[in-house]
């Protein structure tokens, strides 16, 4: 392979000195270290050129991808950390995934890390590259923290930008100005961080070769995030409650307290 | 009414499918469209809202016993779900988490029909199914939570995997289970991949029928408000049990596409 991803890159920077994890396909990236001291499993989603399936070699999620990743986490032994690093532009679209069925594929890992975040094990996600869609949804979104590196290339969004411009016969410069007026369908990291749902932006120059301290910095962050006991009661719910979102999503937040109030006769 | 015809469900709206489904005479709408909470975001994407978004939230009682039907309408942006319509079932299912909690469970039914996460409130849409995917979990561990997928548009996007998560499926034939709709696939992948027009292959592919023979649901019902109003209440009643979330055996990945779908049992 020409160029080394960016969640390769940060997996093997993060779980340097770490245990492989055998058994899994080789876009599935498995490791168990430690990260000053807290015992983390390390599960990366990188490109395979060679895959067995073609449309999932570029790093997608795939069904070897979703069901890999929900065994490596749920595989997870007690007492350890999980940490998802996210670069995955989007889940595969093909005939041959949505035959044996890529919703459960990526219900998987969608539930084997609520369950184990739900069962008492912290549980984080950083975000280093592309997180589109299914693929975000399935590995990173269920985490108790979200970390992300404050960098142009990350993109958030349902779907690639080409894909956005086709449904909506719009251009990049409409929907670049739609996005102005509808923050929700920006594809930059800093506008996503906006909802609340991520915990820590980490600027890097380059975000392919960290420096000592930029990784420095990341490292140390994501310790403390780990080693705090309120991780591990943190569920995707509690980020209505964060600051960011008490601005940002006060529609979520009515809704549920309309709901509530309206709950029982 | 010819009293031949059966009473479709798949031809009702979100509301009438909920009515369909209660105890007759308990149906109380929360939020219901009269409150006017329609999303702010379509206007400036020249969309014009709906003052439910596109989601029912419904309390009543099935077999007597205290129930909330979330259905969402496959007619307004087909189904697609957005902050609002996102947070009303999220919201749904973390009180009946709390009733569970309680020791006074509420009958839970998903009545999902939705292409998705709506183009239009992207970002939010997503945050919004990574907390319904989790409070299905949270609810599934105390009680059963059913997912009825029986409408024209079937369920695809975000969804698909939260209904994936859900402790019962039930699907008509009319429905469909996918992650991509055939349309995406056929934008990203290319006319060969899949023909979006070619109804009968989608079906094949992705038909209620063939997820129900894959074991991907607990039950497979006709399109009728009375068979699969019963259908729910058997699955609160006697629940079946889904096989776990792990890789089914599959033919090599590698066979040329018609190859491998004939190996699937799928007629090309």
């Amino acid at each position: 392979m020409s160029e080394r991803s960016r969640g390769s890159i940060w997996f093997e920077r993060l779980a340097a000195g770490g245990t492989r994890v055998a058994g899994l396909p080789p876009s599935v990236q498995v490791a168990d270290g430690a990260l000053e001291g807290v015992p983390v499993r390390w599960i990366a989603v990188v490109p395979d050129p060679n895959g067995r399936f073609e449309r999932a070699r570029n790093g997608e999620m795939g069904i070897d991808e979703g069901f890999g990743v929900a065994q490596a986490v749920a595989g997870t032994p007690r007492d350890r950390a999980v940490v998802a690093i996210v670069d995955v532009p989007g889940q595969a679209f093909g005939i041959r995934e949505e035959a044996i069925g890529l919703q459960r594929a990526l219900a998987a890992p969608t539930y084997a890390y609520a369950r184990v975040r739900r069962d008492g094990a912290p549980v984080a996600a950083l975000v280093v590259g592309k997180a589109i869609s299914g693929a975000f949804l399935a590995h990173g979104l269920q985490a108790g923290w979200i970390g992300a590196l404050n960098d142009g290339g990350i993109e958030v969004h349902v779907m690639s930008e080409p894909a956005v411009a086709r449904v909506t016969r719009m251009d990049r410069g409409d929907l670049a100005r739609v996005a102005l007026e509808v923050p929700a369908t920006a594809r930059d990291i800093a506008t996503f961080s906006t909802f609340g749902a991520i915990d820590r932006l980490f600027d890097v120059v380059d975000p392919c070769d960290p420096t000592e301290s930029e990784f420095a910095r990341v490292s140390e962050a994501l310790a403390a995030a780990l080693r705090d006991p309120r991780l591990a009661r943190r569920n995707p719910r509690d980020r209505l409650d964060t600051p960011a979102a008490v601005r940002t999503r006060a529609l979520s937040r009515r809704v549920r307290e309309a709901l509530e109030a309206q709950w029982d006769d | 009414m010819n009293v031949l015809l059966a009473d479709s469900f798949a031809e009702r709206g979100a509301r009438e499918r909920a009515q369909g489904l209660l105890d007759p005479q308990t149906y109380r709408e929360l939020l219901g469209p009269f409150e006017r909470v329609s999303s702010p975001y379509l206007a400036a994407q020249s969309v014009v809202p709906q003052s439910d978004d596109g989601v029912v939230v419904a309390r009543g009682t099935l077999g007597g016993v205290r129930a909330c039907v979330i259905a969402t309408d496959g007619r307004f942006l087909g189904g697609s779900i957005g902050e609002i319509g996102g947070a009303k079932i999220a919201g749904a299912l973390e009180l009946s988490r709390r009733d569970a909690e309680r020791g006074a469970p509420t009958r839970t039914v998903l009545a999902l029909d939705t292409g998705g996460i709506r183009l239009q409130e992207a970002n939010l849409g997503i945050l919004a199914v990574s907390e319904i995917s989790d409070a299905i979990v949270a609810l599934r561990e105390l009680v059963p939570v059913v997912a009825l997928i029986a409408g024209r548009v079937g369920v695809y996007g975000g969804l698909s995997l939260s209904t994936a998560l859900c402790s019962q499926i039930i699907v008509s034939e009319g429905a469909r289970i996918g992650l991509n709709g055939p349309d995406v696939v056929e934008t990203e992948s290319g006319i060969e991949e899949l023909d979006s027009s070619d109804r009968p292959l989608i079906w094949r592919v992705m038909g209620g029928r063939r997820r129900y023979d894959q074991g991907f649901a607990t039950d497979f019902v006709d399109d009728d408000v009375g068979a699969i109003r019963e259908a729910v209440l058997h699955a609160f009643e006697r629940p079946r049990e889904l096989g776990p979330l792990v890789a089914p055996p599959f033919p090599n990945p590698r066979l040329e596409r018609n190859e491998f779908l004939r190996a699937m049992g799928i007629e090309p």
